[in-house]
């Protein structure tokens, strides 16, 4: 019980922060769109090839996208140790890594959300709105993995002299199962490709189950040293 | 000095092994009826395959006991071991693209065990940038332990989903099994000797890690 009323917490800390500071989520929505504007260069989207590039192009979105918010958000914790104050506070380390797991799904799924959007406006395909209750799972299970991963490597990559510009390095080779189950099972359902997607979202629950497991074990060891 | 001694023993049996190996190679195993000569590599690269798996395991290991005992015995094991890994894996690399390109007509092709051990090398490669990103001694071992872990409970997901990923395409290729008696042999003694240039390696490196952080601490009294 204490476990998750901490987890809330941390994520209402984040909202507010996000809410105040705009910080990472306006900077995620800016950089989707941008992405949306070169892609319709770089691929020539039309009426006849938009529903078979839009599984790759908005994985890609959601992707690096992802990485910008995730090492922002990440930053502002390492900004003047401000974890500390978290690390010497009665939260466990576990709590706070589901909390800030929560914050960066909750950006994550709306920075998504928009990208859709605005997808479908831009390049005239209203489909994929009509398609959201199928691709609800896909979305789901995807971001998840990105925010498991991406909020225990964003952490590893802002303490070193890097900073953020490590974190592709290390999120990127380790996502790929969900890169790959993300692109495919959207593909399936788009493009209506025999087989369904079940498979896929398999894939992308191991993926989670494991990624979950091992970062609860190890995220105090990122904290607390 | 009981180190030294089995570094010295592992480095004179190579000079014997590594050119024995190569002979048995290119002299004594027979010629593959349909690839050739150039089948030959797969000797070199199946053992340096397995030489790769065996360090980055050693890493895994290294980095949970690591975690466990904090002790940073275990950390330059875990890197020196990684620095090995990565060295096996692009010879992997390298190795399988020079067979490929007689043999498949590519220099690359994405087959899901060479996508997996592409990601398997970016995610080393990740770990030493990481590593060189964190000037606190303990900070750096802590942090590289966790990618250590991480990344090898993440290669059989990889391995899975790339798979199944090819599996919608069709197969590109099939690898005939059955070796003959001989060929089975010169790739045991092949696998063998790659073996012992891995514990070779991890030893040196070891005890050559080993002296540099010791130097290093003696340094920094003699500043005080």
């Amino acid at each position: 019980m204490k476990f998750m009323h901490d987890a809330v917490s941390i994520l209402r800390k984040d909202i507010l922060l996000e809410i105040r500071g705009k910080e990472s989520l306006s900077l995620m929505l800016f950089l989707s769109l941008l992405f949306l504007v070169i892609f319709n260069f770089a691929l020539d989207i039309d009426k006849e090839n938009v529903s078979l590039l839009a599984s790759g192009i908005l994985w890609v979105i959601f992707s690096f996208t992802g990485i910008l918010g995730m090492g922002r958000t990440s930053m502002s914790e390492r900004d003047e140790e401000a974890y500390l104050s978290i690390v010497f506070s009665p939260v466990s380390a576990e709590s706070f890594y589901a909390g800030k797991v929560l914050s960066n799904l909750l950006f994550l799924l709306l920075m998504e959300a928009f990208t859709l959007v605005f997808f479908a406006v831009l390049f005239d395909f209203e489909k994929i709105i009509g398609m959201l209750p199928q691709l609800l799972p896909v979305l789901l299970l995807g971001t998840l993995g990105f925010a498991l991963v991406g909020t225990l490597f964003s952490f590893l990559a802002t303490a070193s002299r890097y900073g953020e510009v490590l974190l592709p390095f290390l999120y990127l080779p380790v996502v790929v199962p969900v890169i790959l189950g993300g692109v495919s099972s959207m593909d399936i359902i788009l493009n209506g490709k025999p087989g369904g997607p079940g498979r896929w979202l398999q894939i992308m629950a191991v993926f989670d189950m494991l990624y979950l497991s091992i970062s609860l074990l190890l995220f105090r060891y990122i904290i607390e040293d | 000095m009981k180190t030294n001694r089995i570094i010295i023993f592992l480095f004179l049996s190579l000079l014997i092994l590594m050119p024995l190996d190569f002979f048995l190679i290119f002299r004594v195993a027979p010629t593959e009826r349909v690839m050739g000569d150039v089948q030959r590599i797969f000797y070199l690269h199946i053992s340096l395959a397995m030489a790769a798996f065996l360090s980055l395991t050693v890493v895994f290991i290294s980095s949970i006991i690591f975690l466990w005992k904090k002790d940073l015995k275990w950390d330059t094991a875990a890197s020196v071991s990684a620095e090995i890994g990565v060295l096996f894996a692009t010879l992997v690399l390298i190795t399988g693209s020079l067979w490929a390109r007689p043999i498949w007509n590519v220099w690359w092709t994405w087959d899901p065990r060479l996508l997996t051990v592409l990601i398997l090398w970016f995610i080393y490669i990740g770990y030493f940038l990481l590593r060189g990103g964190i000037a606190d001694r303990f900070r750096k071992a802590q942090y590289s332990a966790v990618i250590g872990i991480i990344g090898y409970v993440d290669i059989p997901v990889v391995r899975y989903a790339t798979k199944w990923w090819k599996s919608i395409h069709p197969l590109l290729t099939k690898q005939g099994g059955g070796l003959d008696p001989v060929m089975k042999k010169v790739m045991f003694f092949s696998m063998a000797t790659f073996f012992v240039l891995t514990v070779f390696l991890f030893l040196f490196r070891f005890r050559l890690a080993r002296m540099e952080e010791r130097l290093l601490i003696l340094k920094k009294r003699m500043e005080d």
